[in-house]
């Protein structure tokens, strides 16, 4: 690859990466926001704490996260309880956007990580790769497992004095969950993955877009 | 030297560095050959966009906080709660760091995230090359803490999921919470409308004369 330009994406300012690469965070010489980070070894990592992040996700959606116990009467919730009650209630949109937020989004996530890095992490790119770290980028911002978690420790706070409390199974690996993903999400850069699905591109094993005129 | 200069631009999506094609400089927009995204020198109707959102989530705010986010029934009677109410409950009973948790995410975020958005909005509209970096930092606070505003909405979803003892007890949702859903969607698109390109054109151009 010739002289490496890059555009930094908050104030538009051009700059010459020289190549190769050095370990680290590329700064924009303008502005200081981060261009892209060069970390060696991060899809091995990425792809690790993404089958740890899958198992502790379907191990925290499967048992209680929180048991409720007042006068001898308990209930327990997990993830989905307060969609089904919600959506008894006829509060649709709340029940839809706490679903899309805390299961599906970060499942999608989760998901598209393993099915891009794991071929990734072999030598192969998914020839649908390109429309997979789309659909990654646009649902990012949307799963908010981390506030969901702040959600649970004020409503123990909340309920504490109302009756008893208990720690269901799945609170530990929720908090786990969390943890590893807030470690997947700083290591995250998408650009050592563009750049593979650009060399799949010119290979011809990837999905390749035509250029088009406006 | 900015990249809309020498007629270029970022994918937005994946970052890949694109040729616009020199026709007609009122509307370029060219495809990422990698990806396939549109490519535009800056987002389109940028401030449009996030004006009208802002008002919009001002608008809903406004419901957010005057109807009660939830109905606790008891026994005793049906208890509402508005998210003010929330964050006095919890100060009167000695749990000041949930108090302030719930008045920071609750109140202070989406209040100071549209005065942020409407501020930098007026000052790209008035073209103000001063203080790049500091309203760029400004911006990215936004795009960080917006989602934090959903604490309360989680609240009351658990609260439901946890006290449902038919007759004796059970909490219900109210219609606050759905507008204070509405705000924090609505700002969250209002802060990905905003190009926070646009804070550093005055400044640049200023440097190419």
């Amino acid at each position: 690859m010739e002289a490496h330009i890059v555009c930094c994406h908050e104030c538009d300012e051009l700059s010459t990466i020289p190549r190769p690469l050095r370990p680290g965070r590329y700064k924009c010489p303008n502005c200081g926001h981060t261009l892209f980070r060069h970390r060696p070894g991060m899809i091995e990592k990425l792809y690790a704490m993404s089958v740890a992040a899958l198992i502790l996700f379907l191990v925290t959606n499967y048992f209680p996260f929180l048991s409720f116990e007042v006068f001898g009467n308990s209930t327990d919730a997990n993830f989905t309880t307060a969609v089904q009650y919600l959506y008894e209630e006829q509060d649709y949109l709340l029940a839809v956007a706490l679903l899309m937020t805390t299961v599906v989004i970060p499942f999608a996530q989760i998901f598209l990580l393993l099915l891009l890095l794991g071929p990734l992490y072999h030598g192969r790119v998914p020839y649908y790769a390109p429309e997979m770290m789309k659909v990654l980028e646009a649902i990012t911002p949307w799963a908010m497992l981390d506030v969901f978690l702040v959600g649970v420790l004020v409503s123990i706070v909340k309920l504490v004095k109302m009756g008893t409390i208990i720690p269901g199974t799945s609170l530990w690996a929720f908090a786990s969950l969390i943890l590893i993903l807030a470690y997947a999400q700083s290591i995250y850069d998408p650009h050592p993955i563009w750049e593979k699905i650009e060399e799949g591109q010119n290979e011809g094993r990837v999905k390749r877009y035509v250029e088009r005129d406006a | 030297m900015r990249a809309i200069d020498r007629n270029l631009g970022s994918c937005p999506v994946c970052h890949q560095l694109v040729h616009f094609p020199k026709r007609d400089p009122e509307h370029v927009a060219a495809y990422c050959p990698r990806c396939g995204s549109e490519v535009f020198p800056r987002k389109r109707s940028s401030l449009e966009y996030t004006l009208a959102l802002t008002l919009a989530s001002i608008v809903f705010y406004i419901p957010a906080n005057l109807l009660p986010m939830m109905h606790v029934h008891t026994f005793a009677g049906t208890q509402s709660d508005t998210i003010m109410s929330g964050v006095i409950y919890f100060l009167e009973t000695g749990s000041y760091l949930i108090g302030f948790v719930i008045f920071v995410a609750s109140i202070f975020v989406p209040v100071l995230k549209m005065l942020i958005l409407l501020y930098l909005v007026h000052s790209v509209r008035t073209g103000k090359s001063r203080f790049p970096k500091e309203r760029q930092r400004l911006y990215l606070l936004t795009e960080i803490i917006g989602r934090w505003s959903m604490v309360d909405v989680f609240v009351v979803s658990i609260m439901i999921a946890l006290v449902h003892f038919g007759g004796l007890s059970s909490i219900e949702a109210g219609t606050g919470a759905v507008f204070f859903l509405l705000v924090v969607i609505v700002t969250m698109l209002a802060a990905m409308a905003f190009d926070p390109r646009l804070i550093w054109d005055p400044t640049k151009e200023h440097h190419a004369h």
